[in-house]
């Protein structure tokens, strides 16, 4: 596991917290190697993440796609407002939605 | 007459330096009392355009060059992209979102040309066989915070 994203696991649910600010091209391959890492549940967390650009949309989308083809649920966590508005405006948010926090709590 | 000043960046092509541009527009658009939220959309907006030019425009030779030139107005911020490469035929600012279809093809890229257009107030392309130049501008009426 790199520094870019560090892992949590409990039960069938994986928390991928990515650790670089820019999702970019630069930081892409190293975010994408961890979709081998993912969980029937798996989230992504955002929280240290500042800038996303179309090439980290394109890493992210990876992770939808490992999802669709095992069957998996995938989850963003701590996404800010303005990544929010730019994962409406490409529709990222249809295949991989918002997840609070809080409601971890019931897998943990 | 009004006051204009000038900002010139240039990066080999190398997407590290991306970064370079992306924070000197960071800096720019604080300087000129945009929102948080207006200076994202100028950071992703140049990125992507950075990107396009070192990717598609230069081939990603590391030795030809990306000139960024951020010239600031009264009115507006404008941005202009070049690169050194053969031109394009046109670029495609057309909306693209993620489709069930693409997902199934592979097809994960495309989005930086929509998300430039969305995200400022006007852009526009011009090339030749010398280069390509992608005009950026946004406004700086009721742009502030």
């Amino acid at each position: 596991m790199s520094d870019v994203i560090r892992r949590e696991e409990f039960g069938d649910v994986a928390v991928l917290h990515i650790g670089t600010p820019s999702v970019d091209g630069v930081s892409a391959a190293a975010i994408e190697a961890a979709c081998a890492e993912m969980r029937p549940i798996t989230v992504l967390d955002f929280s240290n993440v500042s800038f996303i650009n179309s090439s980290g949309i394109s890493s992210l989308l990876k992770f939808v796609v490992t999802a669709r083809k095992a069957g998996y649920k995938l989850f963003a966590m701590n996404v800010s407002p303005h990544h929010q508005k730019i994962f409406k405006m490409v529709e990222m948010s249809r295949f991989m939605p918002t997840i609070e926090e809080r409601d971890l709590a019931t897998y943990r | 007459m009004q006051r204009m000043e000038r900002v010139e960046v240039n990066i080999p092509s190398n997407p590290i330096f991306e970064r370079v541009v992306r924070a000197s527009a960071a800096e720019i658009g604080e300087t000129l009392g945009f929102s948080g939220d207006r200076i994202e959309d100028l950071k992703l907006a140049v990125s992507e355009a950075v990107n396009n030019a070192i990717e598609h425009g230069n081939k990603s030779e590391a030795h030809k060059l990306v000139e960024v030139v951020f010239a600031l107005d009264q009115e507006k911020l404008e941005v202009r992209i070049s690169d050194q490469g053969a031109g394009i035929e046109r670029l495609d600012f057309s909306r693209r979102i993620v489709e069930e279809q693409n997902l199934e093809e592979g097809m994960l890229r495309g989005f930086g040309t929509y998300l430039i257009s969305a995200l400022v107030d006007d852009c526009e392309v011009s090339s030749s066989q010398t280069g390509t130049v992608l005009t950026l501008r946004l406004y700086r009426k009721g742009q502030t915070q």
